[in-house]
């Protein structure tokens, strides 16, 4: 298929066409984090001027310097890892055994069970009694609460489950008369064997970890606690509400604007240094959650 | 060894059988470890996605945090009456819908466009490359977005009124404007979730039998006839299963974004039923009111969403779930 | 090694009963084959006797202990399953050490076992490979290391060669059968193809319906199948049925079929039963063809000469039934274009009871 030479006239014009319409989408979906970084490096004065549009004007990392010696930042980036770690490492180990579990068809009342996980994905109680639930468990402002308290998500639970029903049950008889138990059984024959499903799953509780913000800035009012996202929040926030900053400051080197950039730049780095990984699970990934009860 | 039919239907043995005490008691023993397995796993919903379903009757409560949720006394529907009296809320309410709808209008076809054309495209080097750039914005935080979107739409620095300014006009506060909110809240999304959500399609399409085109190459198709003819067809059952989805979701404003976006010129316009709640509930302390005006928004999604999976069991065979 | 013995057993499934009561002894290092249709509730069978299926009633014996609640592990015995379940993460050595590590059991023995068993099963060059990169009849031979290397008292084998194309099949056959002269083992073997149960098994199972139909060494059940089923489920091709009614003939009871007729034996169970129905079971193999020089011949219409070299078979039909015939070829195909009927001695037939399908008694004929 792929001999263009056999192609009549009219297919190879739509051909052409198409890939311009596609090239056209992918540098608009590019310019703004070109634009961005362009900025970032611009001064504060041609930033605020409008005068740039695609390479920096002006070069500098002014921007960057005000914001890498700030303790919050560095502060709220070790926050989000230790949230996106230690959040993803819980979602495991709740999800891998319980899916697992829920997969067995010798489980009694799995169709209960199965059910209890479904219905959360089709019935939410809302912000406010999640929060109140939140608060009356003593979880807020703590580091345990937030990884915790988002360990669980039915999509990823039923993804897991579907997996592991997809593999035979000789397996686990096999090993089950080779004398393994459940533990066994799970651990040294399933996990093995569902490592795409597990790193899918891995990957959206990273995803999800990493980009979270809006609980992260409910439930936490102490600012050494608080992730990333929340910081540059605050900070975008704080720069272009606050007049004084951008009056007196704005001849110089770096501007509300500048600065706003340099922390989105050194916020998407760490994406797109794993993004080539995440790019070969979420395509299997995406399907893997199927359609299927 | 004579010859005979050893067939005796036996019903009932004289084996004496465990009783069924004895039945559960040998499978406990012997598949405890599932059990154990599973525990974690309910405990974790009972306490973080049950227990406020129990919080839930706070909407039909005078609730104090004092009393505390069950001691707070009731008040019937009284927080709906309020809600369906504030106009507020019916702003929200009317807004969800007229954002979720145009969302949906403009939002759903795109993804479906970007499969169709990427699977026209030859040149597998050209087509990884431009598919990892388009999912890309997917992974970015809505913050971060959000503070593209500011910067990009700022009225002295933003590119949006630098260009605009190459033409004369003078510039506008984007934000600023309740007119502009939602085609610039709804052009972020499409351009952040397009590319990520044709992946589907692309899948879809990727199923579609080599020899169905083969065969309409022999008999002198152009590409634009297989793709209408071929590929349209057989991706249909995909988009109609990802349009009832949609349906179903049709209340899921990505209201974390418009939180980010909004602001009290724009509430016109860019107010939602969830932040709406977000103000009353979490900003304002009114948690009972808030509850309500959440149990409802819950309500209406559940019949959206089981409608959606009823139709789809009926059209596929298949639940999504 | 040790003898495994069924009694009434019985599984249900809620109020739906598969397994109808099976009584079944097999003896210590015997080889034994249940064979019957898909469905007809052999593998459940041996599920039962694995432990993977609890028995719903009845009672399951290995080596005088009572195993209806034992745990498949504590059973001691090993089984090989259909679809193999290699571990694919694990290599061929540690694929048929995982039992033995589960157990705990101390490293220079795991080695040995491995050694050994990839010695009897001709793997030792394979050992670091994983099942992916294994040909079928090698991934065959490590489910079969894996059972052998923990030494049980039972194997199991749950239609192992499946999945195996028709030539790897016989060979795995052949290996299977020389491994179990070699080990002595008492084997239960579950399939659905007669050809593996006739070469393989000291004794057949044959199952329908959750039942037992017939039960005894191939040649017995080959030379005196119990019923029609039996009948028309051993050998290749399977036996014909033709349906007759008795009457009267020159010698003793005679079989007439469409204006046909065809001397029986003269069995006790046959007399005096003139109109009643029977169906006459023809092996294809018993058949003397006739052609139109000859005189007292059973006649059909041939239609079809399949020549498979030594051997052909003839497709034919009988008062509009498909009726097959084996001839040998002697070189010459030629002839067997012409054949226009056969003649069969009366003690080669075998009569059914029309009414139940069971064999008439009497006729047994005894193997050799």
């Amino acid at each position: 298929m792929a001999n263009m030479n056999l192609y009549s006239r009219g297919d190879r014009m739509f051909v052409w066409l198409n890939m311009f319409l596609i090239g056209v989408f992918a540098l608009s979906t590019l310019y703004p984090f070109i634009y961005i970084a362009a900025i970032s490096l611009s001064t504060g004065f041609e930033a605020r001027a409008g005068n740039v549009v695609l390479t920096p004007v002006e070069l500098t990392f002014a921007a960057y310097k005000y914001i890498l010696v700030e303790p919050a930042f560095w502060r709220s980036y070790l926050n989000t890892f230790i949230y996106t770690i230690g959040g993803t490492l819980m979602s495991l180990a709740f999800i891998i055994p319980g899916a697992y579990a829920l997969s067995r068809p010798q489980l009694y009342g799995r169709r209960f069970w199965n059910l209890m996980v479904a219905f959360t994905m089709w019935f939410n109680a809302g912000l406010i009694p999640f929060f109140l639930n939140f608060r009356d468990l003593g979880l807020l402002d703590s580091y345990f609460g937030i990884i915790i308290g988002f360990a669980v998500n039915g999509f990823n639970v039923i993804l897991m489950r579907n997996f592991f029903e997809g593999i035979p049950q000789s397996f686990e008889e096999a090993a089950r008369m080779d004398g393994a138990n459940d533990f066994q059984v799970l651990w040294k024959v399933y996990v093995p064997l569902a490592k795409p499903a597990i790193a899918t799953v891995a990957l959206f509780c990273i995803v999800s970890r990493w980009n979270g913000f809006f609980w992260a800035m409910v439930l936490l009012q102490d600012q050494d606690k608080v992730p990333l996202q929340v910081f540059l929040r605050h900070t975008i926030a704080k720069l272009s509400d606050d007049q004084e900053f951008s009056d007196t400051l704005f001849t110089q080197a770096y501007s509300a604007e500048t600065v706003t950039a340099a922390i989105i730049v050194c916020s998407i780095i760490p994406v797109l240094l794993v993004y080539p990984f995440l790019q070969k699970y979420f395509n299997k990934g995406i399907l893997l959650g199927g359609v299927k009860e | 060894m004579t010859v005979e039919n050893v067939d005796k239907p036996v019903e009932t043995s004289s084996f004496a059988q465990p009783t069924r005490v004895q039945r559960i008691v040998d499978h406990l023993k012997r598949e405890w470890q599932i059990y154990a397995m599973l525990i974690p796993l309910v405990i974790w919903l009972l306490l973080f996605l049950y227990k406020p379903m129990y919080g839930l009757q706070i909407a039909f409560k005078d609730y104090s945090i004092f009393r505390g949720i069950t001691a707070s006394p009731w008040i019937g529907f009284e927080h709906f009456h309020t809600l369906f009296g504030s106009e507020q809320f019916v702003r929200a309410l009317r807004n969800t819908f007229i954002i979720s709808f145009y969302t949906l209008v403009f939002g759903f076809p795109m993804p479906i466009l970007l499969a169709l054309m990427f699977n026209e495209v030859l040149n597998q080097w050209f087509r990884k490359s431009t598919q990892t750039i388009v999912y890309l914005p997917h992974f970015i935080s809505s913050v971060i977005i959000a503070g593209i979107v500011i910067t990009a739409f700022s009225p002295s620095a933003g590119i949006v009124n630098t260009v605009l300014g190459w033409f004369g006009a003078d510039p506008i506060y984007f934000l600023t404007k309740p007119e502009w909110f939602r085609p610039i809240f709804i052009g972020t999304g499409i351009w952040q979730e397009a590319g990520f959500q044709s992946i589907v399609y692309l899948a879809a399409i990727a199923g579609v039998s080599p020899t169905l085109y083969e065969s309409a190459v022999v008999d002198g198709a152009s590409r634009w006839q297989m793709m209408w003819k071929i590929t349209i067809p057989s991706i249909l059952p995909t988009i109609l299963i990802m349009l009832i989805i949609r349906i179903g979701n049709l209340l899921e404003v990505s209201f974390e974004m418009i939180i980010l976006l909004y602001q009290p010129a724009t509430y016109e316009t860019a107010d939602v039923v969830n932040t709406f709640i977000y103000r009353q509930g979490l900003q304002s302390g009114q948690y009972d009111f808030a509850a309500a005006a959440g149990l409802f928004n819950a309500v209406i999604a559940f019949i959206l969403v089981m409608g959606a999976n009823s139709i789809s069991k009926r059209y596929s065979r298949t639940s999504l779930w | 090694m040790a003898g495994v013995k069924l009694e009434s057993i019985v599984k249900r499934y809620g109020a739906v009963q598969v397994v109808h009561g099976i009584n079944l002894d097999v003896d210590e290092k015997e080889f034994v084959v249940l064979v019957g249709p898909s469905g007809c509730g052999k593998s459940t069978t041996l599920r039962m006797i694995a432990g993977l299926e609890e028995i719903s009633d009845g009672q399951l014996t290995i080596d005088t202990r009572v195993m209806n609640r034992v745990a498949p592990k504590d059973r001691d015995v090993a089984m090989v399953f259909q679809n193999y379940a290699l571990y694919p993460h694990l290599n061929v050595a540690d694929n048929i050490a995982f039992g033995l590590r589960i157990r705990k059991e101390s490293k220079d023995k795991i080695a040995a076992s491995i050694k050994e068993v990839s010695g009897i099963l001709g793997l030792t060059d394979y050992l670091d490979r994983r099942p992916a990169d294994l040909s079928g009849g090698q991934r065959q031979r490590v489910a079969m290391g894996r059972a052998i290397v923990r030494d049980p008292k039972v194997f199991l084998f749950d239609e192992p060669l499946s999945n195996l194309d028709a030539k790897l099949r016989t060979q795995m056959r052949a290996e299977i059968k020389r491994l179990h002269k070699r080990l002595g083992a008492t084997s239960i073997y579950v399939t659905h193809d007669q050809v593996e149960a006739m070469t393989l098994a000291d004794r057949i199972v044959v199952m329908n319906d959750g039942r037992i139909e017939q039960l005894g060494t191939p040649m017995e059940l080959f030379l005196n199948p119990a019923n029609t089923f039996v009948a028309s489920f051993l050998g290749s091709p399977p036996m014909n049925l033709v349906k007759a009614t008795l009457g009267p003939g020159e010698n003793g009871p005679t079989a007439h079929f469409a204006g046909q007729s065809m001397p029986l034996a003269p069995l006790d169970a046959l007399q005096n039963r003139d109109g009643d129905e029977v169906i006459v079971g023809i092996r294809p193999e018993y058949v003397d063809v006739a052609t139109a020089e000859d005189a007292t011949q059973v006649q059909v219409n041939l239609e079809l000469v399949e020549t498979l070299g030594s051997e052909a078979l003839l497709h034919a039909t009988l008062a509009g039934d498909p009726f097959v015939i084996k001839a040998e070829t002697q070189g010459n195909a030629a002839y067997l274009q012409k054949v226009t009927g056969f003649t069969i001695k009366p003690e080669m037939l075998r009569v059914f009871d029309a009414a139940t399908g069971h064999a008439v008694p009497g006729q047994d004929r005894q193997a050799a």
